[in-house]
C-alpha cells in the first residue's frame, strides 16, 4: 500500500514525505543515499519511506503490541509477544535492537526515528559500525538517548544483554509464562480450601445462632409459663382472702 | 454435636476450653442486649457496653477479658487473639464500671471477613491479682487465666463485620460478573 501510493503520487508524497519529516531525517538520508542512489533529498526519503514500509512493517507491529503492553493492555496477549521478543534476543544480538529500542524509547510519536536505526542494519549488516555511529548520532540528535545507550553496550562485542526495561520484563514473564500452568492450579487450590474453610465458617456461624435463638426462645417460654402460673398461684391466694374483705362489716360503731 | 452456641461458633476451641457456666454476665450495647453469635455492626459498639455480673457474693471480683479471635481476617488469624477490653476486680452482683479497666475499651474495627468478639469472665482467687498484659495483639486467653489463676465462669460472643460489609465477601458483587 505505501509503495503503490509513493509511486502513484509522486509529487505530492514527496512533499509529505518532506514536511513531515523534520531534520531529524537528514542524517539517515545521506547514508541511505550511498546505497539508493536518487537525485535530491525528497527521492531518499521516500526511498527511507519505502524501506521502512517493506522491511520493517512486521517489526513495527511487534514494536507496537509491545509499546501499547506498557499502557497495560491485556496480560493474555502480551506473554506471547514477549516470548517471541525474547527468542529473538537469544537467537542474536543483531536482531535485538530491532525489537528493543523503539519500545525503550517510549515515544509513540517518533516510530519512524526509532526504525531507522532497524533500517539501516538490515540493509547493510556487514557495515553494522558506521551505520551504528549514524544512528547514534541521529539518536542524539532525536533527544532519545535511550537508541544511543541501547546499541551501544549491545554492539560493544559482548553477548550480554542490555539493561533494559523490557529485556527484564520478558525475561520475568518468559518465566513466569512457563510456570503458569502449576501456579495457577495452586492459586486455585488455595482459593478452593479458603473458600470452604470460609463456607464452613459460615455454616457454623449460622447455626451457633439457630442454636442460641432456640435456647432463648426455650428458656423464654419456660420463664413466661412458670410466671404465668406464679401469678395464677397468687391471684388464687388473693382471692382466697378477698371474700373476707369484699362483704362489709361494721369495723367500728360511732358513739352518737 | 453439642448444641451449645459457644461450642458450635468455635469460641470454646479458639478461645477457652469447655468449662461450666455458674455466672450469669449481660453485655448491653445501647439497650441492646448482646446474645451468641447476634449481628453487630462497628457503628453500634463504639462505646464499651453495660456489662451486669452475676453472682451472689460481693467479696468474690471477677476479670472480663474481650478478644477477638479473627484478627485481622478470620481466614487468615495470625494476630489471635487481639484484645479489646481487659478489666479487672469487678465485685459480684455489680457491672463493669465498678471493676479497674486495665486496658482500655477498643472499638471493634474489622477489615475484612466477620469477626467473633468474645467476651469472657473469669473468677479471681483474690483481689488484685491480674496484671497488665504488654501487648493486645496476639493475646491468649488461656495463657492469661493460668498465669493469673483465674476460672472462666461465663462467656458470650458477637459476630463484628466491617460498616459495609456484604456478609463476608470480599467485594461488593463485582467479582460476580
Amino acid at each position: 500500500m505505501w509503495p503503490s501510493e509513493q509511486d502513484n503520487h509522486h509529487g505530492s508524497s514527496n512533499n509529505r514525505a518532506a514536511s513531515s519529516s523534520s531534520s531529524s531525517r537528514t542524517s539517515p538520508s545521506s547514508t541511505t543515499s550511498t546505497l539508493l542512489p536518487r537525485t535530491p533529498k525528497r527521492r531518499t526519503m521516500e526511498e527511507v519511506w519505502r524501506d521502512i514500509s517493506l522491511c520493517s512493517l512486521h517489526h513495527q507491529e511487534r514494536q507496537l503490541t509491545p509499546m501499547t503492553h506498557h499502557q497495560r493492555h491485556s496480560p493474555a496477549t502480551s506473554p506471547s509477544f514477549r516470548a517471541t521478543m525474547l527468542q529473538d534476543f537469544l537467537a542474536g544480538p543483531l536482531n535485538r535492537p530491532h525489537a528493543v529500542p523503539p519500545a525503550a524509547a517510549d515515544d509513540v510519536t517518533r516510530p519512524p526515528s526509532s526504525t531507522t536505526p532497524l533500517t539501516q542494519l538490515s540493509l547493510s549488516p556487514t557495515s553494522l559500525e558506521i551505520q551504528l555511529m549514524g544512528s547514534d548520532a541521529h539518536a542524539n540528535s532525536s533527544s532519545s538517548g535511550h537508541n544511543a545507550s541501547f546499541i551501544s553496550p549491545a554492539f560493544s562485542g559482548n553477548m550480554r544483554r542490555p539493561p533494559s526495561p523490557i529485556g527484564l520484563f520478558s525475561f520475568c514473564s518468559k518465566e513466569a509464562v512457563s510456570e503458569n500452568p502449576s501456579a495457577s492450579c495452586d492459586r486455585r487450590h488455595k482459593r478452593m480450601i479458603k473458600n470452604r474453610e470460609s463456607a464452613a465458617r459460615s455454616r457454623a456461624r449460622k447455626q451457633a445462632y439457630m442454636n442460641e435463638l432456640e435456647l432463648e426462645v426455650a428458656q423464654l417460654l419456660e420463664e413466661n409459663s412458670r410466671l404465668r402460673k406464679e401469678l395464677e398461684e397468687l391471684r388464687s391466694a388473693m382471692a382466697a382472702k378477698h371474700p373476707k374483705r369484699n362483704a362489709v362489716q361494721r369495723s367500728s360503731t360511732a358513739p352518737f | 454435636m453439642s448444641r451449645d452456641p459457644l461450642i458450635l461458633g468455635h469460641v470454646v476451641g479458639d478461645v477457652l476450653d469447655p468449662f461450666a457456666r455458674s455466672v450469669s454476665l449481660g453485655v448491653t450495647y445501647k439497650n441492646r442486649l448482646v446474645i451468641n453469635g447476634s449481628e453487630f455492626k462497628p457503628s453500634a459498639v463504639v462505646d464499651k457496653p453495660l456489662v451486669q455480673v452475676g453472682g451472689d457474693d460481693l467479696r468474690i471480683f471477677y476479670t472480663l477479658v474481650m478478644v477477638d479471635p479473627d484478627a485481622p481476617n478470620p481466614s487468615d488469624p495470625t494476630l489471635r487473639e487481639y484484645l479489646h477490653w481487659l478489666v479487672t476486680d469487678i465485685p459480684a452482683t455489680t457491672n463493669a464500671s465498678f471493676g479497674r479497666e486495665i486496658v482500655c475499651y477498643e472499638c471493634p474495627r474489622p477489615a475484612s471477613g466477620i469477626h467473633r468478639v468474645v467476651l469472657v469472665l473469669l473468677r479471681q482467687i483474690g483481689r488484685e491479682t491480674v496484671f497488665t498484659p504488654e501487648m493486645r495483639h496476639n493475646f491468649s486467653t488461656r495463657r492469661f487465666a493460668m498465669e493469673h489463676y483465674l476460672v472462666p465462669v461465663a462467656a458470650t460472643y458477637y459476630n463484628c463485620q466491617r460498616e459495609a460489609g456484604t456478609g463476608g465477601r470480599r467485594f461488593i458483587r463485582d467479582d460476580r460478573c
